[in-house]
């Protein structure tokens, strides 16, 4: 009894020690930027079927809407009501937070604009919804709470070329521009986000008798409405579709383990944009294969390979 | 007047939560997610978790759910189409979410579409999206200059199970197609929506 107390103490607090403890600025200033420019591309294609799919004229007015939807959700269209003003900011909000967080400026703000954006038209019409929306409303919410800015960052850029390097100590920050630790638990919320995501999905998909007997991937690659580039014909026999279809599972229920072995991570972390990368070939779901793997940055650990453990990195915690 | 013990052990565990509070709120976070995204036959608590996750989560769009082609794919293709009859007696189609007859790029950039005429507006738990989409097919006519008296919506669905053979995979017009239509309405005529 005792020993099992002493292990959940000692699991708690070396939990509680990940969470707490400053890291790397490194892999959060780098999901940041790509996790800032794949929400200028959604924008960009979402873009010209705003008044279709959120305007009044559109192909849900608002009065039908407010049937489908009755409780609160924070969003734009609290303060402007529907109309076309609300299009004009979600446009506005998603363009400046999008390339806010792409350069670095107010990332905290720009996160809270893509954020905005991103909930405004997930309420307005929650039909054209795909699992990429909700990782960008996730990891815009966290990122607000993030300092992202410890490098890639513009004004950082600036401010450091505009500082005369008149001795030593100012040639070195310069140098080393993006080593003050950061507070962890954004970036720590976000890791465990994506292991719930492929936990969940493994899980799920483990309750149905077609992936359970390794015809699934073969019936998804028939379906013509998903279908993207061509792919060799044996990708389409009986044997593969088990085989992929076995492998998803392994994967989607391997990665929230595996990813915990120092040893394993990258291996699985490449396995994984292998994943990702033949779905996105295959198959026609828009953005939710570059955004999932976005969420990868935050699982590298630079320290690592820069050899000495963090040498390059400075002790003191961020504020 | 003094604090008594229990105060001060009641100050101690406030000020010891207060600095674990990032910990508590990932591990929170984390058993909402999972809870929120589970099914319910396989994890019970969700029946305690998620009302107490619903609040933050829905208003603040951390909703979510990870359960794309689960438990099992969909067997059947779907295409929708708008049928009209112009005021002159000429008739069209259109068909909305045929994916497979889209370029590369086109099919890519109307992913939405598919999501919401597929996946949403052929359902008939959703009718009442239907009468919006006619009328929002029309309103989309007369900017092309027609003059629409009456709207079909019709679901046009193949099956796809069992595997036809590879051969077949890039050609659904080679299988046979089902249609039906799911909702007509004769714009009345002066109609101004």
């Amino acid at each position: 009894m005792k020993a099992a107390v002493a292990m959940i103490a000692g699991a708690a607090g070396s939990f509680d020690a990940w969470v707490r403890g400053p890291v790397d600025p490194r892999p959060l200033a780098w999901f940041r930027c790509w996790f800032g420019l794949l929400t200028l591309v959604n924008l960009a294609l979402l873009w010209p079927d705003m008044p279709m799919w959120l305007g009044d004229d559109g192909v849900l007015p608002p009065d039908v809407h407010r049937l489908r939807i009755t409780d609160t959700r924070l969003s734009i269209y609290l303060v402007t009501g529907s109309g076309d003003l609300a299009i004009a900011l979600i446009r506005g909000l998603g363009l400046a937070g999008g390339l806010g967080l792409v350069l670095g400026v107010c990332p905290r703000a720009a996160a809270a604009c893509v954020w905005a954006a991103a909930v405004s038209y997930s309420w307005r019409n929650m039909n054209i919804l795909h699992s990429g929306d909700s990782l960008i409303r996730i990891g815009s919410f966290f990122l607000i709470f993030a300092r992202s800015d410890g490098c890639l960052s513009l004004p950082r850029a600036v401010r450091r070329r505009r500082r005369p390097a008149a001795d030593d100590a100012s040639r070195m920050s310069a140098a080393a521009p993006c080593l003050e630790r950061v507070p962890a638990w954004p970036q720590r919320i976000l890791q465990l986000q994506l292991c719930v995501l492929y936990l969940v999905a493994g899980i799920w998909k483990l309750t149905g008798p077609t992936w359970r007997d390794g015809t699934a991937v073969g019936m998804v690659l028939q379906l013509g409405e998903f279908q993207r580039f061509p792919i060799p014909d044996f990708f389409l026999t009986p044997p593969m579709s088990q085989v992929l279809s076995y492998a998803t599972l392994a994967f989607e229920l391997g990665f929230p383990l595996l990813i915990w072995v120092p040893r394993l991570r990258m291996p699985l972390l490449l396995a994984g944009l292998v994943f990702h990368a033949g779905l996105d070939w295959v198959m026609n779901v828009q953005l939710f294969q570059w955004l999932i793997t976005s969420y990868y940055l935050l699982w590298l650990e630079p320290e690592r390979r820069d050899g000495k453990d963090g040498a390059a990195v400075a002790a003191k915690p961020g504020r | 007047m003094k604090p008594t013990p229990s105060d001060r052990t009641q100050h101690g565990i406030a000020r010891r939560v207060a600095a674990h509070w990032p910990t508590l709120l990932v591990a929170a976070y984390t058993l909402a997610a999972f809870s929120w995204t589970m099914p319910e036959s396989l994890f019970p608590p969700k029946r305690w978790i998620d009302p107490l996750a619903a609040g933050p989560f829905l208003r603040l769009g951390l909703w979510q759910a990870w359960d794309m082609f689960s438990p099992d794919p969909r067997t059947t293709d779907i295409c929708l189409e708008v049928e009209w009859n112009d005021r002159d007696g000429t008739r069209g189609a259109w068909m909305v979410t045929d994916m497979v007859s889209m370029g590369y790029v086109e099919r890519w950039r109307k992913d939405r579409w598919r999501k919401y005429g597929n996946d949403h507006l052929r359902l008939d738990d959703e009718r009442d999206l239907w009468q919006p989409f006619a009328e929002f097919a029309v309103r989309r006519l007369r900017a092309e200059g027609r003059d629409p008296a009456a709207i079909a919506l019709v679901r046009w669905w193949r099956p796809c199970e069992p595997q036809v053979s590879p051969r077949l995979r890039a050609d659904v017009r080679r299988t046979p197609w089902q249609s039906y239509v799911f909702h007509r309405w004769r714009v009345p005529p002066g109609w101004d929506g």
